[in-house]
């Protein structure tokens, strides 16, 4: 029997096969695709709509930042994907580093403005840096120490350092101001970054050495200038390590290495210099734009119970001090297991059963990670760490001892921080063994035919190469975790939080301040204005992290 | 050499307006108020602490207020405060001993007053404000206006003869199912609508949607002309265009809730006071004092209470006798 409908049957004979299935397969496909998407898009609409209000603004505000920006910049975008592809990557990178790196270096601001006092950062980061100068300076000497004897120097050095080096910093008569402590600290990272990277891509010490001085004197001077501009002396040198020498770092790179791209670098110039010609001209024939309700009052106020005056800030800067933690706990313990699963453990049931287990994992509920935070930390930690628990103590009638006791009080940043770290741990564990896995084996055994050690394998072989595998999966993974709010509410997160000064303040965060704003207040302007705000503000600093994961995964995959 | 010049320059150019953007993004930062006060520590202000606060989420906006305004005067000193109901507050926080204070918009039971007790917790009752329970219809519900306490008993009574139509209640109204919006068990609404309306010897009807959130009963009721729920009368202010609240017939003739009509004790049954609970040994120390000692005084302002929340201020008796209350526990915490 004939049919038109493709299959089995039409396959005997040969011209009358159909591709009316095919099509209406393929489209259906398109179909399945788009409508996350567009579902997805229509919402972020929705929602930007409410935050930003864009039809407030005047007429004039749109033409002048028409003219001065968006047309501009589609042009020389247009010519430059006409020309050549890659000088458009490379202007969209001249233009996203610095773009996100302001964005981390706001996040990471908040910290040193709120929390960490920049004169004590900079005493324990002199207690760091002093031990560990003396460690490469040992491993580069010619003496011959045993491992043991080697590890033993170090751990003294180290505790002496830490006894000693900030007692005497915090007590010296003259110690830096704030901004100098930034930019000391910031700059000498900044510039041993920059001495690497530009000696790898220059050939030769010389070159790396004048790059390393150049950022250590621009971070040097960014704190005076920040403080004239209105930045402030704290947050500049860290804008300027994060977000100015990186790009500084690519632009010069692009310059020496890919003269043929180099046009790329006027996207960003015109996008630039459009907005504040935009901005110039806005201001001097009085345009008013949208009045949106996402504005800088909006990032840098306080909570408070009228929509007006509502803001985001302690949220913000909780939401970075539980990442802060979040990345501490996870990063370590999430590779460590991943390594140990690829490299060391025997293929045995057990191992079966873990790796199972961790697959698992993944997927259970966010709420059951709050409830088991909540269970163990809270209620069985909140009193302190038992050093001599009661069971132990009692029958030989002596006091129980507990210590950190306020660390894991009901809703503390620390127990937040573990609750989400539980979360993400078997994401990061997963993510972390399929780039270890990743690694040909090739290169292994070429390894051990040189006649390196499973350990040397690990360090020289595995682990660079892995690198930025492990890192792209534990930077989707602390994404994920910025989101959650569920294990949040079961740790007794607040309703209102004041900005949290310390890791025993009771936990604010962007996400559950959005689900308190949606719940707890009743007016419609709050529904309606401050929540969609607040859905902006999280969702750009979940981009910004998700686009340091795609940026890293593009660069191995151009490498591997 | 010309065009590596000609690239200097653009490049020049280009880290200018990076850092002019840079600045522009950051420049926020600079302004934050919290930034200059944990600096300027000490100087004038000796109070600085925190205080934790659990409870009643029908208290929370008026907690919040008082936070806000206190937080103003005592910059250093820092309080959170968790939105849990009034008995999921004492139990959950305030008796464990977590919470320095715990909102209550029902007086707390004697089961949570042992509860407390395990963990050598003293809660000390103040009232701060009273508010009028409403009970609330769909806009377009043109058929009822106002309810006697019997036929509100008879919707919210749980047993086996349950009430699922309007005409179950009163013949005139019409043959459709009733949809009941109201708080959870853990909320302190629930628990004086059980006392008040249904009564302590029946059980309060629990078939019905739940929530924790104000703004989902009114978003319930504003969905359905068949609904009907009850809940706090500030948020019912909030919403006053979305809802029409039920005036409460308690055999005096119906009475519309409203801040004077629960002042003036003519909204009855309805009509209750909301409390916090400080614990009492934490009233020793300075900062929650001053936080109780100020609530108290601002429970009298009409600015906060009525026109920035909804309920009705404390009148000079009510506050005299807080205050009496308060001072004692205090000298009472000081002296232990």
């Amino acid at each position: 029997m004939a049919t038109d409908t493709g299959g089995y049957e039409s396959t005997k004979q040969f011209s009358r096969v159909s591709r009316t299935t095919g099509t209406i397969f393929k489209y259906a496909l398109l179909a399945a695709t788009l409508f996350g998407i567009v579902a997805l898009g229509v919402l972020l609409l929705y929602v930007a709509n409410d935050a930003i209000q864009p039809l407030t603004a005047d007429p004039g505000w749109y033409l002048v930042f028409f003219t001065t920006f968006v047309l501009p910049t589609v042009a020389v975008a247009w010519y430059l994907n006409r020309t050549d592809e890659r000088s458009l990557s490379t202007g969209v990178t001249a233009l996203g580093v610095p773009l996100v790196g302001t964005i981390f270096a706001a996040g990471i601001s908040t910290v040193f403005i709120d929390v960490v006092y920049p004169l004590m950062w900079f005493a324990y980061f002199a207690a760091f840096a002093v031990p560990v100068v003396f460690a490469v300076g040992l491993s580069r000497s010619d003496f011959d120490i045993p491992f043991l004897g080697w590890l033993g120097i170090i751990i003294l050095t180290f505790a002496a350092s830490f006894a000693l080096v900030p007692y005497g910093i915090l007590r010296l008569l003259y110690v830096p101001t704030n901004g100098m402590s930034m930019a000391l600290t910031f700059g000498s990272v900044a510039a041993l970054a920059a001495r690497s990277y530009v000696g790898k891509r220059w050939d030769g010490k010389r070159t790396g050495d004048i790059a390393a001085g150049i950022v250590l004197l621009v971070t040097m001077l960014s704190p005076f200038v920040g403080a004239i501009v209105g930045i402030g002396a704290v947050p500049a040198p860290i804008l300027t390590t994060i977000a100015l020498v990186p790009v500084g770092l690519y632009v010069a790179s692009t310059m020496a290495h890919r003269p043929e791209y180099v046009i790329g670098l006027a996207l960003p110039v015109i996008v630039v210099v459009g907005v504040l010609l935009g901005a110039f001209l806005v201001d001097v024939f009085s345009f008013a734009g949208p009045h949106s309700w996402l504005d800088w009052a909006f990032v840098t106020g306080d909570s408070s119970g009228e929509a007006a005056n509502a803001g985001l800030y302690p949220a913000i800067v909780g939401s970075v001090l539980l990442m802060f933690v979040v990345a501490l706990v996870s990063f370590p313990v999430g590779i460590g297991a991943a390594v140990y699963l690829e490299e060391y453990a025997p293929d045995n049931k057990l191992t079966r059963i873990i790796t199972i287990n961790v697959s698992n994992l993944a997927g259970v509920p966010s709420v059951v990670y709050g409830l088991l935070a909540a269970g163990v930390f809270v209620t069985y930690l909140g009193p302190g760490i038992p050093v001599l628990p009661p069971a132990i103590a009692n029958p030989f009638g002596l006091s129980p001892i507990y210590v950190a006791g306020n660390l894991f009080g009901s809703g503390t940043i620390i127990v937040g921080g573990l609750a989400l770290s539980l979360l993400i741990l078997p994401i990061i564990i997963i993510s972390s063994q399929e780039a270890v896995r990743g690694v040909p084996d090739d290169m292994r055994q070429a390894s051990y035919g040189m006649g390196a050690t499973k350990w040397q394998t690990v360090k020289n072989v595995v682990l660079p190469r892995a690198f930025p595998g492990i890192l792209t999966g534990t930077i989707l993974g602390l994404g994920r975790a910025v989101g959650e709010t569920a294990p949040l509410i079961m740790i007794g997160a607040a309703a209102i939080a004041p900005v949290p000064r310390t890791f025993e303040s009771v936990v604010a965060a962007m996400p559950m301040q959005i689900y308190v704003w949606a719940g707890d207040f009743a007016t419609d302007e709050f529904f309606n204005r401050v929540v969609p705000a607040g859905v902006i503000v999280l969702l750009i600093a979940m981009l910004a992290m998700n686009s340091v994961a795609i940026a890293l995964r593009n660069r191995f995959q151009r490498e591997g | 050499m010309s065009g590596k010049s000609s690239n200097g320059v653009s490049r020049r150019k280009f880290i200018v307006g990076a850092g002019a953007s840079g600045a522009i993004a950051i420049a926020g930062c600079t302004k934050n108020p919290a930034a200059s006060g944990s600096e300027g520590s000490g100087d004038d202000d000796a109070l600085s602490g925190s205080i934790s606060i659990s409870g009643s989420s029908t208290v929370f906006p008026l907690a919040q207020a008082m936070q806000e305004k206190f937080v103003e005067e005592h910059e250093n000193v820092s309080i959170d405060i968790k939105s849990t109901g009034s008995g999921g507050g004492f139990a959950n926080h305030f008796c464990p001993g977590t919470t320095e204070f715990n909102n209550a918009s029902r007086p707390i039971k004697k089961e949570e007053i042992s509860a407390c007790k395990k963990n050598n917790v003293v809660p000390v009752e103040l009232k701060v404000a009273t508010d009028a329970l409403t009970v609330v219809v769909n806009k377009n519900n043109d058929f009822v206006d106002c309810m006697t306490v019997d036929q509100l008993k008879q919707i919210w009574q749980g047993g086996n003869d349950k009430v699922t139509k309007w005409s179950d209640v009163n013949s005139e109204w019409p043959d459709e199912k009733i949809i009941l919006y109201g708080p959870t068990e853990a909320s302190g609404t629930l628990d004086y609508f059980h006392e008040a309306i249904v009564g302590e010897d029946n059980e309060h009807r629990m078939d019905h949607q739940a929530s924790e959130t104000d703004r989902n009963i009114i978003g319930g009721v504003e969905e359905s002309k068949y609904a009907l729920g009850y809940l706090g009368f500030a948020y019912y202010s909030e919403a006053k265009n979305k809802v029409k609240a039920l005036g409460v017939d308690n055999g005096n003739g119906c009475v519309k809730p409203s801040l004077e009509t629960a002042k003036s004790g003519k909204y009855k049954p309805l009509s209750r006071p909301l409390f916090t609970y400080p614990k009492q040994s934490a009233l020793s120390e300075d900062h929650v004092a001053e936080f109780a000692k100020f609530w108290i005084e601002n429970a009298t302002s009409k600015e906060i209470v009525a026109n920035s929340v909804g309920y009705v201020p404390l009148d000079e008796a009510e506050k005299k006798e807080q205050m009496n209350t308060l001072e004692t526990a205090i000298e009472k915490a000081n002296g232990n």
